[in-house]
């Protein structure tokens, strides 16, 4: 009889121990929340609870100039650590998102060289190492010197006086710093779409853009300076291109061009000949096929098929998108000191965030799950 | 090109690496982008690229620091960047504080 008990009191704590564990991580799982990461001027980190339309943290840049806006940000796949790039482009920062202290500091910029970095940056995806894009000028006496761009590649713990534990050599005009989830390719959005080894900055790959070469179709034109990726691991943006048709019409076609950076593939869809102006793109993580754009409008695009599904006006104009983690909402961001939540599948407006009192500028909008 | 003419020594290597093509062409195309004050040609500032206004940012206001901070379109708006490091300094909302914001001359 007392064996039978025991049994079945080992059996019931088993029980219970399994339940409570299943517990936690059921709670854990419905404890994981949108955190949306931007900056505004001069020197505000801000991390936005999504749902709640909350601002939860501002933590300031120590040590940054005046007068400028923080330019592009990327978030350690943890959410703990937001690297940003400011002090006019020539110092990156990593602020802890929980207690706003800097645990990373680079100094771009020497006595003799100034050193400018804007939007290309991003965190491997175990956090360990930071990609920043850098441009270095030589200050001469009487001219300045324009010496070969670099990936500077740091380690991410290196404290507050970091240098580059490696520099890659790279192309003029990187916009864009991507790894892909398995860490195997460092893309690099310059003139073309090129796939860099990370370790070594070989380049093993490319994903042809100016040398895009179609029948009847010109170079295609963007400016990629926002980085929001890391929804669907899928890099994406609008470009013009213009298209001479058999009959030798000539037109502007507007489209999405989205590289999937966990699979290394391509996909495009021009799906109206230009008719408003574009700024970013992201991809819908849940819906892949659908892609919405920004700037003064808002469109929502489907790649599958190459159209245009709905275009609503936006209150002003907006520079950065994302898109929430099950695909139901839209968060727009960029310019002034507001993000506007839209329906992803209505396009209306569900609300609106007021992140600070500084503008937003061209400062990226990341998104976080944590 | 034709219309355009080179009024000092940069402009004319400008020129002249056109001419020969190849990568010197490649070189002087890369630096009209982002980074610094290079001069932008784009369309943008006072027209579209559709030549109406309708595309222009609205308000101009949302987009002035997005022209300033990056030094996009330093002949129309000063470039908090190099130049004009304190033109906006402490006027951080433009839609509230342009009024605030006063005009530059040549150093």
């Amino acid at each position: 009889m007392k064996n039978k008990q025991q049994s079945t009191l080992r059996k019931a704590f088993a029980l219970g121990i399994v339940g409570l564990g299943m517990s936690l991580l059921s709670q854990a799982s419905l404890a994981a929340k949108d955190y949306l990461v931007t900056a505004v001027r001069p020197n505000k980190l801000v991390v936005v609870d999504a749902q709640a339309r909350q601002v939860i943290k501002t933590h300031e840049i120590p040590n940054t100039a005046p007068g400028n806006s923080v330019a592009g940000i990327a978030v350690s796949r943890d959410g703990k650590v937001a690297y940003a790039i400011h002090n006019r482009w020539e110092s990156v920062s990593g602020i802890d998102l929980e207690t706003g202290k800097e645990v990373f500091r680079a100094e771009l910029s020497s006595p003799d060289i100034r050193a400018k970095a804007h939007f290309a940056i991003d965190v491997s995806p175990d956090g360990g190492e930071l990609a920043v894009y850098v441009n270095p000028t030589r200050l001469k006496p009487g001219e300045y010197e324009v010496l070969d761009p670099y990936i500077a590649i740091y380690d991410t713990g290196a404290g507050i006086h970091a240098q580059p534990v490696r520099k890659l050599p790279a192309p003029r005009r990187a916009t864009t710093l991507a790894y892909s989830p398995d860490y195997k390719r460092l893309y690099t959005f310059t003139w073309d779409m090129l796939v860099l080894d990370p370790k070594t900055g070989e380049q093993i790959g490319s994903h042809p853009w100016k040398s895009w070469k179609r029948k009847g179709y010109g170079e295609p034109d963007s400016l990629s300076v926002s980085p929001q990726f890391e929804q669907a691991n899928e890099f994406a943006t609008p470009y013009f291109i213009s298209h001479k048709d058999k009959d030798g019409k000539e037109s502007l076609r507007a489209g999405i061009w989205a590289l999937d950076i966990e699979n290394d593939r391509v996909r495009f869809s021009e799906f109206e000949d230009a008719t408003v102006m574009f700024f970013s793109t992201a991809i819908n993580p849940v819906r892949r096929n659908e892609a919405y754009t920004v700037y003064t409008q808002l469109t929502k695009t489907d790649l599958d098929t190459n159209t245009l599904v709905k275009r609503v006006d936006l209150d002003h104009t907006f520079y950065t998108v994302n898109v929430s983690s099950d695909g139901k909402e839209l968060y727009i961001g960029g310019t002034i000191n507001e993000i506007a939540v839209h329906d992803s599948d209505t396009l209306e407006k569900k609300g609106t965030i007021i992140v600070g009192n500084g503008d937003q500028v061209l400062s990226s909008m990341r998104l976080v799950r944590r | 090109m034709k219309h355009m003419k080179a009024m000092n020594a940069k402009a004319h290597q400008v020129e002249v690496a056109i001419g020969k093509g190849g990568s010197e062409a490649e070189e002087v195309m890369a630096m009209q982008t982002v980074v610094g004050c290079a001069t932008t040609f784009d369309p943008g500032w006072e027209v579209d690229a559709f030549l109406g206004v309708a595309g222009l940012c609205q308000p101009m206001e949302a987009d002035l620091y997005g022209c300033a901070d990056p030094c996009w379109w330093p002949a129309q708006v000063p470039d908090t960047l190099h130049n004009y490091t304190d033109w906006a300094a402490g006027k951080d909302a433009a839609v509230q504080d342009w009024t605030q914001l006063q005009s530059v001359f040549p150093k």
